[in-house]
Protein backbone atom coordinates (compact mmCIF):
# COMPACT_ATOMS: atom_id res chain seq x y z
CA UNK A 1 0.00 0.00 0.00
CA UNK A 2 2.33 2.42 -0.67
CA UNK A 3 0.21 5.02 -2.45
CA UNK A 4 -0.50 7.03 1.07
CA UNK A 5 3.29 6.74 1.15
CA UNK A 6 5.46 9.47 0.62
CA UNK A 7 9.19 9.33 0.36
CA UNK A 8 11.12 12.61 1.56
CA UNK A 9 14.98 12.73 0.04
CA UNK A 10 18.02 15.43 0.85
CA UNK A 11 21.45 14.82 -0.74
CA UNK A 12 24.43 14.86 0.07
CA UNK A 13 26.80 15.17 -3.68
CA UNK A 14 30.32 15.05 -3.52
CA UNK A 15 31.89 17.20 -6.58
CA UNK A 16 35.75 16.22 -7.02
CA UNK A 17 37.20 19.33 -8.13
CA UNK A 18 39.07 19.39 -11.60
CA UNK A 19 42.74 21.34 -10.20
CA UNK A 20 45.39 20.56 -11.46
CA UNK A 21 47.24 19.78 -7.70
CA UNK A 22 45.28 18.51 -3.89
CA UNK A 23 43.48 20.70 -1.78
CA UNK A 24 46.68 20.96 0.52
CA UNK A 25 49.34 19.31 -1.12
CA UNK A 26 51.09 20.08 -4.29
CA UNK A 27 51.02 16.54 -5.62
CA UNK A 28 49.27 15.74 -8.93
CA UNK A 29 45.45 15.46 -8.08
CA UNK A 30 44.88 13.04 -11.34
CA UNK A 31 42.65 9.64 -11.84
CA UNK A 32 44.18 6.69 -13.03
CA UNK A 33 48.23 6.98 -11.87
CA UNK A 34 50.01 3.87 -10.88
CA UNK A 35 49.18 3.30 -7.20
CA UNK A 36 50.32 5.43 -3.85
CA UNK A 37 52.21 8.36 -6.94
CA UNK A 38 50.71 10.53 -6.07
CA UNK A 39 51.57 10.57 -2.59
CA UNK A 40 53.82 12.84 -0.34
CA UNK A 41 54.65 13.23 2.94
CA UNK A 42 51.53 15.96 3.45
CA UNK A 43 49.07 13.24 1.84
CA UNK A 44 51.16 10.35 3.27
CA UNK A 45 50.36 11.94 6.75
CA UNK A 46 53.84 12.23 8.01
CA UNK A 47 54.88 13.76 11.43
CA UNK A 48 55.19 17.77 10.88
CA UNK A 49 54.13 18.28 7.87
CA UNK A 50 51.92 21.33 7.41
CA UNK A 51 49.08 21.51 4.89
CA UNK A 52 49.14 24.65 2.57
CA UNK A 53 45.72 26.06 0.91
CA UNK A 54 45.24 25.96 -2.82
CA UNK A 55 43.85 28.57 -3.68
CA UNK A 56 41.95 27.08 -7.05
CA UNK A 57 39.73 25.20 -5.26
CA UNK A 58 38.41 28.45 -3.74
CA UNK A 59 37.91 30.31 -7.11
CA UNK A 60 35.90 26.89 -8.27
CA UNK A 61 33.92 27.11 -4.94
CA UNK A 62 33.33 30.72 -5.45
CA UNK A 63 32.33 29.58 -9.24
CA UNK A 64 29.82 27.29 -7.85
CA UNK A 65 28.50 29.95 -5.64
CA UNK A 66 27.46 31.86 -8.28
CA UNK A 67 25.67 29.24 -10.57
CA UNK A 68 24.56 27.46 -7.52
CA UNK A 69 22.82 30.94 -6.27
CA UNK A 70 24.88 30.49 -2.74
CA UNK A 71 25.77 33.03 -0.30
CA UNK A 72 29.47 33.37 -0.88
CA UNK A 73 30.57 33.48 2.83
CA UNK A 74 33.51 36.06 2.99
CA UNK A 75 34.80 33.85 6.48
CA UNK A 76 35.04 30.25 6.19
CA UNK A 77 36.87 27.62 9.04
CA UNK A 78 38.47 24.67 8.01
CA UNK A 79 37.97 21.61 10.93
CA UNK A 80 38.96 18.05 11.39
CA UNK A 81 36.82 15.33 11.35
CA UNK A 82 38.20 12.00 13.78
CA UNK A 83 38.19 9.02 12.45
CA UNK A 84 40.40 5.77 11.91
CA UNK A 85 40.36 3.65 8.64
CA UNK A 86 43.48 2.58 7.14
CA UNK A 87 42.86 4.80 3.99
CA UNK A 88 42.84 7.82 6.19
CA UNK A 89 46.40 8.48 7.26
CA UNK A 90 45.62 11.63 9.09
CA UNK A 91 43.46 9.73 11.24
CA UNK A 92 40.93 12.74 10.55
CA UNK A 93 39.76 14.33 7.49
CA UNK A 94 39.88 18.35 6.96
CA UNK A 95 36.41 19.44 5.99
CA UNK A 96 34.56 22.51 6.99
CA UNK A 97 32.03 22.14 9.48
CA UNK A 98 30.48 25.24 11.17
CA UNK A 99 31.48 27.56 8.94
CA UNK A 100 31.23 26.51 5.02
CA UNK A 101 32.38 28.53 1.86
CA UNK A 102 28.64 28.65 0.63
CA UNK A 103 25.59 28.86 2.22
CA UNK A 104 22.02 28.65 1.24
CA UNK A 105 21.73 27.97 -2.47
CA UNK A 106 19.47 26.46 -4.78
CA UNK A 107 18.76 25.44 -8.47
CA UNK A 108 15.68 24.76 -10.32
CA UNK A 109 14.83 21.12 -11.58
CA UNK A 110 12.10 19.57 -14.12
CA UNK A 111 9.51 17.94 -12.11
CA UNK A 112 6.91 16.28 -14.56
CA UNK A 113 5.88 19.25 -16.45
CA UNK A 114 6.60 21.66 -13.86
CA UNK A 115 10.15 23.21 -12.43
CA UNK A 116 10.87 22.88 -8.79
CA UNK A 117 13.12 24.99 -6.41
CA UNK A 118 15.29 22.80 -4.55
CA UNK A 119 17.22 24.32 -1.98
CA UNK A 120 20.59 23.73 -1.35
CA UNK A 121 21.63 24.03 2.81
CA UNK A 122 25.12 24.42 2.09
CA UNK A 123 28.42 23.39 0.16
CA UNK A 124 32.19 23.13 1.50
CA UNK A 125 35.28 22.12 0.83
CA UNK A 126 36.83 18.86 2.08
CA UNK A 127 39.78 15.97 1.13
CA UNK A 128 38.89 13.07 -0.36
CA UNK A 129 40.08 9.59 1.30
CA UNK A 130 42.19 6.80 -0.50
CA UNK A 131 40.98 3.78 -1.39
CA UNK A 132 40.97 -0.13 -0.24
CA UNK A 133 41.13 -2.74 -2.19
CA UNK A 134 39.97 -5.65 -0.13
CA UNK A 135 39.72 -8.48 -3.67
CA UNK A 136 43.70 -8.88 -4.22
CA UNK A 137 44.35 -10.89 -0.69
CA UNK A 138 42.10 -12.90 1.92
CA UNK A 139 43.43 -11.46 4.88
CA UNK A 140 44.99 -8.31 3.90
CA UNK A 141 43.99 -4.88 2.62
CA UNK A 142 45.62 -2.68 0.44
CA UNK A 143 45.63 0.66 0.34
CA UNK A 144 46.52 3.26 -2.19
CA UNK A 145 47.10 6.67 -0.90
CA UNK A 146 46.33 8.82 -4.82
CA UNK A 147 43.43 9.77 -3.87
CA UNK A 148 44.02 11.34 -0.23
CA UNK A 149 43.86 15.30 -0.56
CA UNK A 150 41.67 15.25 -3.69
CA UNK A 151 39.61 18.63 -3.01
CA UNK A 152 35.98 17.79 -2.81
CA UNK A 153 32.77 20.33 -2.86
CA UNK A 154 29.96 18.65 -0.78
CA UNK A 155 26.58 19.86 -1.53
CA UNK A 156 24.10 19.27 0.63
CA UNK A 157 20.55 20.03 -0.33
CA UNK A 158 17.70 19.96 1.91
CA UNK A 159 15.22 17.64 2.14
CA UNK A 160 13.31 19.09 -0.82
CA UNK A 161 13.22 16.23 -3.48
CA UNK A 162 10.39 13.42 -2.91
CA UNK A 163 11.10 10.57 -5.73
CA UNK A 164 13.78 9.14 -7.65
CA UNK A 165 13.17 10.66 -10.67
CA UNK A 166 13.48 14.19 -8.54
CA UNK A 167 16.98 12.67 -7.67
CA UNK A 168 17.82 11.95 -10.46
CA UNK A 169 16.99 15.45 -12.59
CA UNK A 170 18.54 17.25 -9.50
CA UNK A 171 22.13 15.26 -9.51
CA UNK A 172 22.11 15.62 -13.61
CA UNK A 173 21.33 19.49 -13.02
CA UNK A 174 23.94 19.97 -10.55
CA UNK A 175 26.18 17.68 -12.73
CA UNK A 176 25.23 20.05 -15.74
CA UNK A 177 26.46 23.20 -14.04
CA UNK A 178 29.58 22.25 -12.82
CA UNK A 179 30.95 20.91 -16.17
CA UNK A 180 29.85 23.96 -17.72
CA UNK A 181 31.61 26.58 -15.10
CA UNK A 182 34.74 23.76 -15.39
CA UNK A 183 34.91 22.82 -11.67
CA UNK A 184 34.18 19.03 -12.00
CA UNK A 185 34.76 16.41 -15.19
CA UNK A 186 31.83 14.55 -13.78
CA UNK A 187 32.50 11.36 -14.41
CA UNK A 188 30.50 9.20 -11.85
CA UNK A 189 31.95 6.34 -13.21
CA UNK A 190 35.28 7.37 -12.13
CA UNK A 191 34.12 8.38 -9.00
CA UNK A 192 34.24 12.48 -9.82
CA UNK A 193 30.23 12.57 -8.85
CA UNK A 194 29.06 10.50 -5.89
CA UNK A 195 25.61 10.82 -3.85
CA UNK A 196 24.74 10.00 -0.26
CA UNK A 197 21.11 9.94 -0.33
CA UNK A 198 19.09 10.47 3.01
CA UNK A 199 15.69 8.95 2.67
CA UNK A 200 12.91 8.98 5.26
CA UNK A 201 9.17 7.99 4.58
CA UNK A 202 5.76 9.25 6.03
CA UNK A 203 2.41 9.14 5.05
CA UNK A 204 0.98 12.39 2.98
CA UNK A 205 0.69 15.37 5.01
CA UNK A 206 2.32 14.11 8.04
CA UNK A 207 5.71 15.12 9.89
CA UNK A 208 9.33 13.64 8.88
CA UNK A 209 10.12 10.15 9.94
CA UNK A 210 13.44 8.68 10.46
CA UNK A 211 16.07 9.12 7.79
CA UNK A 212 18.81 6.36 6.42
CA UNK A 213 21.63 7.42 4.71
CA UNK A 214 22.57 5.07 1.90
CA UNK A 215 26.34 6.23 1.10
CA UNK A 216 28.44 6.31 -2.24
CA UNK A 217 26.07 5.79 -4.86
CA UNK A 218 28.11 6.89 -8.16
CA UNK A 219 25.64 6.20 -10.94
CA UNK A 220 22.13 7.21 -11.93
CA UNK A 221 21.14 3.15 -12.25
CA UNK A 222 22.01 2.28 -8.84
CA UNK A 223 20.31 5.79 -7.22
CA UNK A 224 17.23 4.91 -8.12
CA UNK A 225 17.19 1.54 -7.28
CA UNK A 226 18.25 2.28 -4.06
CA UNK A 227 15.80 4.64 -3.76
CA UNK A 228 13.32 2.60 -4.74
CA UNK A 229 14.46 -0.42 -2.33
CA UNK A 230 14.97 1.37 0.54
CA UNK A 231 11.36 3.26 0.50
CA UNK A 232 9.98 -0.23 0.01
CA UNK A 233 12.07 -1.28 3.24
CA UNK A 234 11.10 1.33 5.21
CA UNK A 235 7.48 0.95 4.68
CA UNK A 236 7.59 -2.42 5.19
CA UNK A 237 8.84 -2.41 8.57
CA UNK A 238 6.55 0.01 9.53
CA UNK A 239 3.16 -1.77 7.70
CA UNK A 240 4.30 -4.71 10.22
CA UNK A 241 4.78 -2.43 13.50
CA UNK A 242 8.24 -1.83 13.73
CA UNK A 243 10.22 1.26 13.77
CA UNK A 244 12.84 2.55 11.71
CA UNK A 245 16.41 2.80 13.31
CA UNK A 246 18.97 6.13 11.56
CA UNK A 247 21.34 3.99 10.31
CA UNK A 248 24.29 4.01 7.86
CA UNK A 249 23.19 1.78 4.81
CA UNK A 250 25.55 0.41 1.40
CA UNK A 251 23.84 -0.42 -1.25
CA UNK A 252 24.54 -3.92 -3.10
CA UNK A 253 25.38 -3.42 -6.80
CA UNK A 254 24.81 -7.36 -6.98
CA UNK A 255 21.75 -7.56 -5.30
CA UNK A 256 19.64 -4.00 -5.61
CA UNK A 257 19.50 -4.61 -1.72
CA UNK A 258 19.94 -1.74 1.17
CA UNK A 259 21.64 -3.32 3.92
CA UNK A 260 22.84 -1.59 7.65
CA UNK A 261 26.82 -0.89 8.05
CA UNK A 262 28.53 -3.51 10.37
CA UNK A 263 30.45 -2.50 13.13
CA UNK A 264 27.98 -0.05 15.15
CA UNK A 265 28.40 -0.74 18.58
CA UNK A 266 28.85 3.13 19.28
CA UNK A 267 27.26 6.23 16.78
CA UNK A 268 29.84 8.03 14.91
CA UNK A 269 30.98 10.94 16.67
CA UNK A 270 33.77 12.59 14.94
CA UNK A 271 34.45 15.21 17.47
CA UNK A 272 35.04 18.30 15.13
CA UNK A 273 37.47 21.16 16.41
CA UNK A 274 39.14 23.69 14.17
CA UNK A 275 42.75 22.35 12.20
CA UNK A 276 45.03 24.49 13.88
CA UNK A 277 47.44 23.67 10.82
CA UNK A 278 45.17 26.45 8.98
CA UNK A 279 44.05 29.76 9.80
CA UNK A 280 40.22 30.52 8.43
CA UNK A 281 40.39 31.38 5.10
CA UNK A 282 38.86 34.97 4.64
CA UNK A 283 37.91 36.36 1.51
CA UNK A 284 37.50 40.01 0.21
CA UNK A 285 34.66 40.91 -1.80
CA UNK A 286 37.61 42.09 -4.24
CA UNK A 287 38.81 38.61 -4.53
CA UNK A 288 35.24 36.96 -4.87
CA UNK A 289 34.10 39.88 -7.32
CA UNK A 290 36.98 39.29 -9.26
CA UNK A 291 35.88 35.11 -10.22
CA UNK A 292 32.36 36.23 -11.05
CA UNK A 293 33.54 36.93 -15.01
CA UNK A 294 35.23 33.10 -14.79
CA UNK A 295 31.14 31.71 -14.49
CA UNK A 296 30.16 32.10 -18.28
CA UNK A 297 27.19 31.28 -19.55
CA UNK A 298 25.01 28.70 -17.70
CA UNK A 299 22.53 26.07 -19.63
CA UNK A 300 19.67 28.16 -18.83
CA UNK A 301 21.43 31.16 -20.39
CA UNK A 302 22.02 29.26 -23.16
CA UNK A 303 18.48 27.71 -23.49
CA UNK A 304 16.71 31.28 -23.49
CA UNK A 305 19.11 32.36 -26.40
CA UNK A 306 18.25 30.04 -28.01
CA UNK A 307 14.95 29.57 -28.48
CA UNK A 308 14.50 33.35 -28.24
CA UNK A 309 17.37 34.41 -30.57
CA UNK A 310 17.61 31.33 -33.04
CA UNK A 311 13.63 30.08 -33.06
CA UNK A 312 14.94 26.54 -31.94
CA UNK A 313 12.61 23.82 -30.87
CA UNK A 314 12.54 23.67 -27.41
CA UNK A 315 13.37 19.87 -27.26
CA UNK A 316 16.10 19.89 -29.74
CA UNK A 317 17.87 23.31 -27.90
CA UNK A 318 17.91 21.44 -24.66
CA UNK A 319 19.64 18.36 -26.63
CA UNK A 320 22.31 21.23 -27.34
CA UNK A 321 22.41 22.80 -24.12
CA UNK A 322 23.21 19.55 -22.60
CA UNK A 323 26.30 19.42 -22.32
CA UNK A 324 28.58 22.14 -22.64
CA UNK A 325 30.55 20.82 -25.68
CA UNK A 326 27.32 20.71 -27.78
CA UNK A 327 27.19 23.90 -27.38
CA UNK A 328 30.46 24.76 -28.14
CA UNK A 329 30.44 23.31 -31.71
CA UNK A 330 26.86 24.46 -32.21
CA UNK A 331 27.69 28.05 -31.44
CA UNK A 332 31.01 28.04 -33.48
CA UNK A 333 28.74 26.79 -36.79
CA UNK A 334 26.81 29.50 -36.72
CA UNK A 335 29.58 32.19 -35.84
CA UNK A 336 31.59 30.98 -39.16
CA UNK A 337 28.50 30.63 -40.91
CA UNK A 338 25.50 32.31 -42.80
CA UNK A 339 23.13 28.62 -43.07
CA UNK A 340 19.96 29.59 -40.36
CA UNK A 341 20.67 28.40 -36.57
CA UNK A 342 17.39 26.41 -36.78
CA UNK A 343 18.77 24.48 -39.76
CA UNK A 344 22.11 23.70 -38.20
CA UNK A 345 20.42 22.20 -35.15
CA UNK A 346 17.78 19.87 -36.96
CA UNK A 347 21.35 18.52 -38.65
CA UNK A 348 23.50 18.89 -35.30
CA UNK A 349 20.95 16.63 -33.23
CA UNK A 350 20.01 14.30 -36.24
CA UNK A 351 22.90 12.81 -38.66
CA UNK A 352 25.66 14.57 -36.92
CA UNK A 353 25.12 13.43 -33.45
CA UNK A 354 23.99 10.18 -34.76
CA UNK A 355 27.38 9.81 -36.69
CA UNK A 356 29.35 10.91 -33.23
CA UNK A 357 27.39 8.05 -31.29
CA UNK A 358 27.90 5.46 -34.08
CA UNK A 359 31.50 6.06 -34.41
CA UNK A 360 32.02 6.54 -30.63
CA UNK A 361 33.44 9.61 -30.77
CA UNK A 362 33.73 12.31 -28.34
CA UNK A 363 31.51 15.54 -29.92
CA UNK A 364 34.84 18.54 -29.88
CA UNK A 365 36.27 15.83 -31.72
CA UNK A 366 34.36 17.22 -34.77
CA UNK A 367 35.43 21.09 -33.44
CA UNK A 368 37.65 21.30 -36.46
CA UNK A 369 35.44 19.99 -39.03
CA UNK A 370 32.70 22.99 -38.65
CA UNK A 371 33.49 24.63 -41.63
CA UNK A 372 33.20 21.83 -43.78
CA UNK A 373 29.75 20.63 -41.92
CA UNK A 374 28.34 24.30 -42.44
CA UNK A 375 30.04 24.33 -46.07
CA UNK A 376 27.42 20.85 -46.70
CA UNK A 377 24.34 22.53 -45.12
CA UNK A 378 24.67 25.66 -47.19
CA UNK A 379 24.24 23.28 -50.56
CA UNK A 380 21.68 21.56 -48.65
CA UNK A 381 19.82 24.61 -47.91
CA UNK A 382 20.73 26.66 -51.21
CA UNK A 383 18.91 23.11 -52.75
CA UNK A 384 22.28 22.66 -54.96
CA UNK A 385 21.88 19.21 -53.32
CA UNK A 386 19.00 17.39 -51.70
CA UNK A 387 18.23 16.57 -48.05
CA UNK A 388 18.85 12.78 -49.43
CA UNK A 389 22.24 13.71 -51.25
CA UNK A 390 23.04 15.36 -47.98
CA UNK A 391 22.39 12.82 -45.19
CA UNK A 392 25.11 10.63 -48.12
CA UNK A 393 27.70 13.10 -48.34
CA UNK A 394 27.73 13.59 -44.55
CA UNK A 395 29.50 10.69 -42.95
CA UNK A 396 32.28 11.51 -45.80
CA UNK A 397 32.74 14.73 -45.15
CA UNK A 398 33.12 13.76 -41.19
CA UNK A 399 35.22 11.32 -41.39
CA UNK A 400 37.56 13.71 -43.98
CA UNK A 401 36.37 12.50 -47.05
CA UNK A 402 36.77 15.35 -48.85
CA UNK A 403 35.29 19.24 -49.60
CA UNK A 404 31.54 19.39 -49.76
CA UNK A 405 31.33 20.20 -52.97
CA UNK A 406 34.30 18.44 -54.08
CA UNK A 407 32.61 15.03 -52.93
CA UNK A 408 28.91 16.62 -54.65
CA UNK A 409 31.10 16.03 -58.03
CA UNK A 410 32.69 12.96 -58.33
CA UNK A 411 29.26 11.17 -56.55
CA UNK A 412 27.07 12.99 -59.35
CA UNK A 413 25.04 14.31 -56.53
CA UNK A 414 24.46 17.86 -57.72
CA UNK A 415 20.66 18.69 -58.26
CA UNK A 416 19.13 19.95 -61.53
CA UNK A 417 18.12 23.19 -60.91
CA UNK A 418 18.12 24.50 -64.52
CA UNK A 419 14.41 25.00 -64.84
CA UNK A 420 14.63 25.16 -68.75
CA UNK A 421 16.11 22.03 -68.52
CA UNK A 422 12.98 20.85 -65.83
CA UNK A 423 10.33 22.25 -68.04
CA UNK A 424 11.86 19.78 -71.38
CA UNK A 425 11.89 16.93 -68.84
CA UNK A 426 8.42 17.58 -67.31
CA UNK A 427 6.74 18.60 -70.60
CA UNK A 428 7.97 15.08 -71.95
CA UNK A 429 6.48 13.10 -68.64
CA UNK A 430 3.15 14.83 -69.29
CA UNK A 431 2.72 12.96 -72.96
CA UNK A 432 0.23 11.27 -73.41
CA UNK A 433 -0.93 11.45 -69.25
CA UNK A 434 -4.03 13.59 -70.00
CA UNK A 435 -6.59 11.04 -68.60
CA UNK A 436 -4.66 12.03 -65.17
CA UNK A 437 -4.32 16.03 -66.08
CA UNK A 438 -8.11 16.17 -66.11
CA UNK A 439 -8.72 14.40 -63.10
CA UNK A 440 -6.12 16.54 -61.11
CA UNK A 441 -8.28 19.46 -62.62
CA UNK A 442 -11.30 17.42 -61.15
CA UNK A 443 -9.37 18.12 -57.68
CA UNK A 444 -7.41 14.60 -57.21
CA UNK A 445 -4.21 16.07 -55.46
CA UNK A 446 -2.62 12.41 -55.42
CA UNK A 447 -2.20 12.71 -59.13
CA UNK A 448 0.38 15.31 -58.25
CA UNK A 449 2.49 13.12 -56.15
CA UNK A 450 2.24 10.55 -59.49
CA UNK A 451 3.68 13.50 -61.49
CA UNK A 452 6.62 14.42 -59.38
CA UNK A 453 7.53 10.67 -58.83
CA UNK A 454 7.69 10.54 -62.31
CA UNK A 455 9.36 13.76 -63.20
CA UNK A 456 11.93 12.21 -60.38
CA UNK A 457 12.73 9.22 -62.03
CA UNK A 458 12.97 11.10 -65.46
CA UNK A 459 16.19 13.33 -63.97
CA UNK A 460 17.47 9.91 -62.13
CA UNK A 461 16.47 11.46 -58.80
CA UNK A 462 18.67 14.67 -59.46
CA UNK A 463 15.61 17.34 -60.06
CA UNK A 464 15.25 19.52 -57.24
CA UNK A 465 11.92 18.74 -56.16
CA UNK A 466 10.84 21.98 -55.13
CA UNK A 467 10.91 22.81 -58.35
CA UNK A 468 9.54 20.31 -60.22
CA UNK A 469 6.68 20.69 -57.94
CA UNK A 470 6.28 24.44 -58.65
CA UNK A 471 7.14 23.95 -63.18
CA UNK A 472 4.22 21.14 -62.55
CA UNK A 473 1.76 23.09 -61.10
CA UNK A 474 1.59 25.35 -63.86
CA UNK A 475 1.47 23.22 -66.21
CA UNK A 476 -1.16 21.08 -64.57
CA UNK A 477 -3.66 24.32 -63.72
CA UNK A 478 -2.81 25.94 -67.81
CA UNK B 1 29.27 17.90 34.56
CA UNK B 2 28.70 15.01 32.60
CA UNK B 3 29.60 11.52 33.25
CA UNK B 4 32.65 10.18 31.32
CA UNK B 5 31.66 7.03 29.27
CA UNK B 6 35.40 5.84 29.39
CA UNK B 7 34.54 3.12 26.98
CA UNK B 8 33.33 5.03 24.51
CA UNK B 9 36.42 7.27 24.73
CA UNK B 10 39.16 4.43 24.35
CA UNK B 11 37.16 3.15 21.75
CA UNK B 12 37.25 6.20 19.41
CA UNK B 13 40.73 6.89 20.34
CA UNK B 14 41.65 3.16 19.52
CA UNK B 15 43.38 2.80 22.60
CA UNK B 16 42.62 -0.84 24.54
CA UNK B 17 42.58 0.54 28.26
CA UNK B 18 42.81 -2.62 30.73
CA UNK B 19 39.87 -2.91 32.67
CA UNK B 20 41.41 -2.03 36.50
CA UNK B 21 42.67 1.06 34.64
CA UNK B 22 39.63 2.26 33.80
CA UNK B 23 38.59 3.71 37.18
CA UNK B 24 41.86 5.11 37.30
CA UNK B 25 41.84 6.90 33.98
CA UNK B 26 37.90 8.28 34.39
CA UNK B 27 39.25 9.52 37.37
CA UNK B 28 41.91 11.91 35.35
CA UNK B 29 39.81 13.08 32.84
CA UNK B 30 37.09 14.22 35.11
CA UNK B 31 39.82 16.20 37.26
CA UNK B 32 41.11 17.29 33.71
CA UNK B 33 37.80 18.68 32.65
CA UNK B 34 36.76 20.23 35.94
CA UNK B 35 39.92 22.46 35.61
CA UNK B 36 39.31 23.12 32.02
CA UNK B 37 35.36 24.04 33.08
CA UNK B 38 36.78 26.78 35.43
CA UNK B 39 36.95 29.14 32.16
CA UNK B 40 33.23 28.73 31.92
CA UNK B 41 33.57 31.53 35.09
CA UNK B 42 34.57 33.85 32.26
CA UNK B 43 31.46 35.94 30.94
CA UNK B 44 31.42 35.36 27.19
CA UNK B 45 27.79 36.98 26.47
CA UNK B 46 29.17 39.75 24.28
CA UNK B 47 32.82 38.16 22.68
CA UNK B 48 33.03 36.82 19.36
CA UNK B 49 34.08 32.87 18.82
CA UNK B 50 37.71 33.17 18.56
CA UNK B 51 39.06 30.64 16.29
CA UNK B 52 42.51 31.75 16.05
CA UNK B 53 44.73 34.30 18.15
CA UNK B 54 46.41 35.82 15.14
CA UNK B 55 43.70 37.76 12.90
CA UNK B 56 45.41 36.47 9.91
CA UNK B 57 43.91 34.67 6.97
CA UNK B 58 45.29 31.16 5.94
CA UNK B 59 48.33 30.99 4.04
CA UNK B 60 47.53 30.32 -0.08
CA UNK B 61 49.25 28.96 -3.16
CA UNK B 62 48.65 28.59 -6.57
CA UNK B 63 47.32 25.21 -8.41
CA UNK B 64 50.88 24.13 -9.36
CA UNK B 65 51.90 20.91 -9.23
CA UNK B 66 55.14 19.48 -8.25
CA UNK B 67 56.50 16.53 -7.27
CA UNK B 68 59.28 15.87 -3.58
CA UNK B 69 59.82 12.05 -3.23
CA UNK B 70 59.21 8.74 -4.82
CA UNK B 71 56.53 6.14 -4.24
CA UNK B 72 59.28 3.92 -2.36
CA UNK B 73 60.16 7.05 -0.01
CA UNK B 74 56.55 6.86 0.80
CA UNK B 75 56.42 3.08 1.38
CA UNK B 76 59.57 3.22 3.31
CA UNK B 77 57.82 3.37 6.76
CA UNK B 78 55.27 1.57 5.74
CA UNK B 79 55.00 -1.92 8.01
CA UNK B 80 54.08 -4.02 5.10
CA UNK B 81 54.11 -3.29 1.36
CA UNK B 82 52.59 -5.32 -1.35
CA UNK B 83 53.71 -3.63 -4.99
CA UNK B 84 53.15 -0.20 -4.24
CA UNK B 85 50.30 -0.90 -1.87
CA UNK B 86 50.62 -0.37 1.44
CA UNK B 87 49.14 -3.69 3.08
CA UNK B 88 47.20 -3.89 6.32
CA UNK B 89 45.41 -6.09 8.30
CA UNK B 90 41.76 -6.37 6.51
CA UNK B 91 39.15 -3.80 7.33
CA UNK B 92 35.79 -4.48 5.55
CA UNK B 93 32.60 -2.17 5.95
Amino acid sequence: MSNNWEMVIGLEVHAQLKTSSKLFSSSPNQFGSEPNENVNFIDSGMPGMLPVMNFGCIEMAIKTGYALNFKINKHSVFERKNYFYPDLPQGYQISQFEFPILSEGYINIESGDNQKKIRIERAHLEQDAGKSIHDIDPKYSFIDLNRVGTPLLEIVSYPDLSSADEVINYISSLRQLLMYINVCDGNMQEGSLRADVNLSVRKKGQELGTRCEIKNLNSFKFIKQAIEYEFQRQINIIDGGGEIEQNTMLFDTSTGETRAMRSKEFSHDYRYFPDPDLLPVNLSQEQIDKVKPLVGELPQDKLKKYLDNFSLDKEIAKIIIAEKQNANLFEKMISESTVKPKFIAVWLVGDIFAFIKENNLEVNSLNDKTKDITDLLRLISDDVISNKAGKEILPKVLNGEGKPSELVKKLGLEQVSDSGELEKIIDEALVGEEENILKFQEGSDRVLGYFVGKCLKATKGKGNPKLINKILLERLKK
Amino acid sequence: MSDIDIKRISYLAKLKLPLEKEEFYSNSLKDIIKWVDNLKKVDTSRTEPLHNVTKKTVSIRNDEVSKSNSVDDVLSNAPERAQNFFKVPKVVE
